[in-house]
């Protein structure tokens, strides 16, 4: 492990991070609020923090790096990212505590969109705009960001991309990691831009809808009114919404192959077809089981709620028009379970992804079928290939991992005092990065109550999620340290 | 430029690894994953397994968006079949395959312009019998490489600390040696390049490149402290495809030359090719053989078998027996900066030169040849300068160079030039430039037509 570079390269990611601060400096002196000081000091610290770093350690230089340092740095960029963006909430909210700031920063870079603020309205425009685009900085993911735009990191570039990207087949759009992260980010921009344009059209403000673009995309869920997304109440909103974060929620690679001509794509692959089917079922059964129990008048509005918060939750955003905490039991425990399940691979989504519980069920299922012909060769299958041994035990080691630390953290959760339906909800949310939860922390609540060492709790709790498990947990495991 | 190579093999992985560097696109194609991975992991490239001989994973590889496909598996039918699938499908492609077997010595004219229309073969192993030929002539050196058609020199060689050169700074050369002096490139000094400069000296064990003319190396040789010494006999062990194409060289050659097999069959078939080279059936790492063959007297011995441990071993046990200078064939680049250490200077490798073959082909602009200096940490071309490029018509020092590269000579017609900071670079003359790795993306643009005049 070369220390010196790794701390030489998350200096310049920190710089980097800071300059990025520039926009939301710039809103705030639109609108002229109380946001410019909070602002402009955090960048400088930000900026200084990271030039300190890179001063202190120019000197050391790498060809290439190795897997091991490509995680350290990935792991504790996104450490480092989460406390210096948690900087203007510090510095510019009077009742905001450093856990709460980070916690809202962290919520914010990883795509979670749970939030300790209990009235968001009255936060400045500048930290509202912050808090957005920290999410939508964090979704395509501030790395990949850097691997397109700067050159030296081409080096270590796909080390980097699979520490913060993984995927369980890891696919390269172009044959260098530049352009593949840049292919991405031109997607993901062009996304935003469609979406702004199409809040505008339904009559959100200019400020509303670049917020929410910026929250839709990432599958983030940050909004700037309290009721989030229900202030609206516009069919037309909520429509522009659920069909972009559906969108939000595919591989982004099948994205580009769509608009390079084969929208085919889309239906071709297995994970895609699960995940878009697994959307119109679930929409279905809770619609029906919401209508059944006689919450909504019409099947209509039933329909709408219900395909929205499906959405909100498969794809991990975690936005609310409705509180489903008021929802019979059965639909409640679906969207449990979507939380599990997230988005695609290769998407902005959390989760354990779809293409991981597919794999699973495959396997499953082979392990049944090889009960019944002991002697047959199977393979599991994924759009027709077979899918390497070594794929499929890596998937197996995520899933047991995710769910023991599902375990272990509900359980520690619970030892600081929170309630067992709430301490479920909030580690199944955080950890999936959806934002709202159960109980205490539903919908149409947030986490504010929490204890103290809880939050700490649930911030480490994002940042597994976001950084797929392996990443983050690496660094506690003793050998990672060894020389 | 895209590039698409076929095969993740030592050849494969390495000319990836060289031209992603240089970021350009490359796409690799191996049936193997283990390969496969080694190279995703280590190379900012592509990769898709299959059989690179496929048009359907050809065509995944954007073969028709590609420049050049390089076809390096292990097996020439493959090369072969990928390059007509390539030509199939994009005909604008430029094709480049490695065969090695010597029945298809005669064809590789038909090769071109018929259906697989392989713009080049290469066959490394004629190029490593080449290159054993010029370290032959070249007493003393560890490097030789041909420049100009063999009119110029580019020859590497260790400094041994009786020589008079070891100790003595650059700027003193003109005024020990007058004109009769050397043009020294680079030094490699413990596995550094360093492009000197007139402060610098020369150490004993430094590994010093220079370029000569050919008529005066042997008086160059001699500056450095080498005698040269005519070599009459030669011992070749391993007799693979390489010994047999250097015995059958040799044998037209007023040489005792001897060549040691382990394969009886193998033994036979070249006792029955040859006609002076005296054939020994046995172990060459063997003492007892290797007394039999006479090795106190022999001046060279050559060791070529397949594995590169058995070719280690045996030349260094060769040394210690008493003859008197060894050729080394290695393949794996993983021991190249062992050797020097070990006390073998002299090493070819089938890679490298295939390597070296391919780079040239590969390299934009008016690239004549192309080398690598051991390790593949620098590189020598020869390229002709264009009226157009940016490098003509002004002197030297006021041509923007990148970092770590040197024009190290110009010939124009018949003439060699020894530049210096005011020479300027004719239209047409040709350019040797010595660069290191991390320049040559920027040589050559230096060196390629500039577009926007047009």
């Amino acid at each position: 492990m070369r220390w010196r570079y790794i701390a030489k390269i998350v200096g310049v990611l920190n710089i980097f991070f800071g300059l990025t601060m520039v926009f939301a400096v710039l809103c705030g002196l639109y609108y002229a609020d109380s946001s410019i000081k909070p602002l402009l000091v955090s960048m400088g610290l930000t900026i200084g923090a990271g030039a300190a770093l890179f001063f202190a350690f120019r000197g050391s230089k790498a060809e290439v790096l190795t897997q091991r340092e490509g995680m350290a740095i990935v792991a504790f960029s996104w450490t480092a990212i989460g406390l210096t963006g948690a900087l203007p909430f510090y510095l510019g909210i009077e009742s905001c505590i450093f856990v709460d700031a980070v916690f809202e920063s962290v919520s914010g870079v990883t795509t979670t969109g749970a939030s300790i603020l209990t009235d968001i309205e009255s936060v400045s425009k500048g930290l509202l705009f912050w808090r957005s685009f920290i999410q939508w900085l964090g979704g395509m993911g501030i790395i990949v960001l850097s691997v397109a735009i700067l050159p030296f990191l081409g080096v270590g570039g796909m080390q980097l991309y699979k520490a913060e990207v993984p995927s369980p087949v890891p696919d390269k759009l172009k044959p260098r990691i530049r352009d593949t992260s840049m292919v991405l980010w031109k997607v993901y921009v062009l996304f935003t831009l469609a979406e702004f344009v199409m809040l505008v059209f339904g009559g959100m403000s200019f400020f509303d809808a670049l917020c929410h673009a910026f929250t839709t995309m990432p599958t983030g869920g940050f909004s700037t009114k309290n009721a989030s997304v229900a202030y609206y109440d516009s069919v037309y909103i909520d429509t522009v919404i659920l069909v972009f974060m559906v969108l939000a929620g595919v591989n982004f690679s099948l994205h580009y192959q769509a608009m390079k001509g084969r929208p085919l794509t889309f239906w071709r692959d297995a994970e895609c077809r699960f995940y878009l089917g697994a959307i119109l079922v679930l929409t279905l059964v809770v619609s029906l089981n919401v209508y059944g129990d006689a919450v909504y008048r019409s099947i209509w509005q039933a329909l709408r709620y219900g395909a929205f918060q499906v959405v909100s939750i498969v794809t991990t955003t975690g936005y609310a028009t409705a509180d489903y905490e008021q929802w019979p039991a059965m639909s409640q425990l679906i969207l449990l379970m979507c939380m599990f399940l997230g988005a695609s691979a290769g998407s902005t989504g959390g989760g354990m992804k779809c293409l991981r519980v597919m794999l699973c069920f495959k396997y499953s299922y082979k392990e049944l079928f090889s009960l019944i012909h002991p002697h047959a060769v199977t393979h599991v299958k994924i759009s027709g290939t077979a899918v390497p041994d070594d794929v499929m035990r890596s998937v197996l080691g995520f899933m047991v991992l995710y769910m023991g630390l599902f375990a272990a953290n509900t359980v520690l959760l619970a030892g600081l005092g929170v309630d067992f339906v709430t301490a479920i909800g909030a580690v199944a949310s955080t950890i999936g990065n959806i934002g709202p939860g159960f109980g205490m922390v539903g919908p149409v609540e947030n986490y504010a109550q929490m204890p103290y060492l809880g939050k700490w709790l649930l911030i480490w709790c994002m940042l597994l999620g976001r950084l797929e498990i392996y990443t983050v947990i690496i660094l506690l495991v003793p050998e990672f340290w060894r020389k | 430029m895209k590039i698409v190579i076929v095969g993740a093999g030592e050849v494969g992985f390495h000319i990836a690894n060289r031209l992603a560097h240089e970021n350009k696109d490359v796409v690799v194609i191996d049936r193997n994953p283990d390969a496969l991975r080694r190279v995703s992991e280590s190379i900012d490239v592509q990769v898709i397994q299959g059989s690179g001989s496929s048009p359907l994973v050809l065509e995944e590889a954007g073969v028709k968006s590609a420049e050049i496909l390089l076809a390096v598996t292990n097996h020439d039918a493959t090369n072969l079949v990928a390059c007509l699938m390539a030509d199939i499908l994009s005909p604008s492609t430029r094709k480049m395959a490695r065969i090695r077997e010597a029945d298809y010595d005669q064809c590789y004219e038909q090769l071109r312009s018929n259906a697989p229309h392989i713009d080049t073969v290469i066959n490394p192993e004629i190029e490593v019998v080449k290159t054993i030929d010029r370290l032959m002539q070249v007493p003393g050196a560890v490097d030789v490489n041909d420049f100009a058609e063999g009119r110029i020199k580019f020859v590497g060689i260790k400094l041994d600390p009786t020589a008079r050169l070891a100790g003595v700074q650059l700027s003193d050369l003109p005024s020990m040696l007058g004109d009769n002096r050397p043009l020294i490139a680079a030094i490699v000094r413990d596995e550094k390049i360093i492009i000197p400069r007139g402060e610098d000296r020369l150490l004993a064990d430094d590994l010093v490149y220079f370029i000569s003319e050919e008529s005066k190396l042997l008086d160059m040789l001699v500056v450095f402290g080498k005698r040269s010494e005519p070599l009459k006999r030669i011992l070749i062990i391993g007799g693979g495809r390489i010994g047999h194409r250097l015995t059958t060289l040799l044998d037209q050659r007023s040489v005792s030359t001897k060549i040691i097999e382990q394969n009886p069959d193998r033994c036979n078939l070249l006792a029955q090719r040859l006609n002076k080279v005296i054939v020994l059936c046995g172990d060459g790492s063997d003492q007892g053989l290797l007394t039999e063959a006479n090795i106190l007297d022999t001046d060279l011995v050559i060791t070529l078998t397949n594995e590169d441990e058995t070719n280690i071993l045996t030349s260094l046990l060769a040394h210690r027996m008493g003859a008197r200078k060894t050729i080394t064939r290695v393949s794996k680049f993983s021991y190249f900066s062992l050797m020097t250490t070990i006390g073998l200077e002299q090493i070819v490798s089938p890679r490298l030169s295939a390597i070296n073959t391919i780079l040239k082909h590969i390299r934009k602009g008016q690239v004549i040849s192309d080398i690598s200096i051991k390790g593949e940490e620098a590189e020598v071309m020869e390229a002709v300068a264009l009226e157009t490029s940016d490098i003509v018509s002004k002197p030297l020092k006021s041509v923007s160079f990148p970092k770590g590269a040197i024009v190290v000579g110009i010939i124009r017609k018949a003439e060699i030039i020894i530049p210096t900071g005011d020479s300027v670079i004719e239209p047409d003359d040709r350019v040797i430039i010595f660069a290191n790795r991390k320049a040559i993306p920027g040589i050559e643009k230096l060196l390629a037509v500039k577009l926007e005049f047009f």
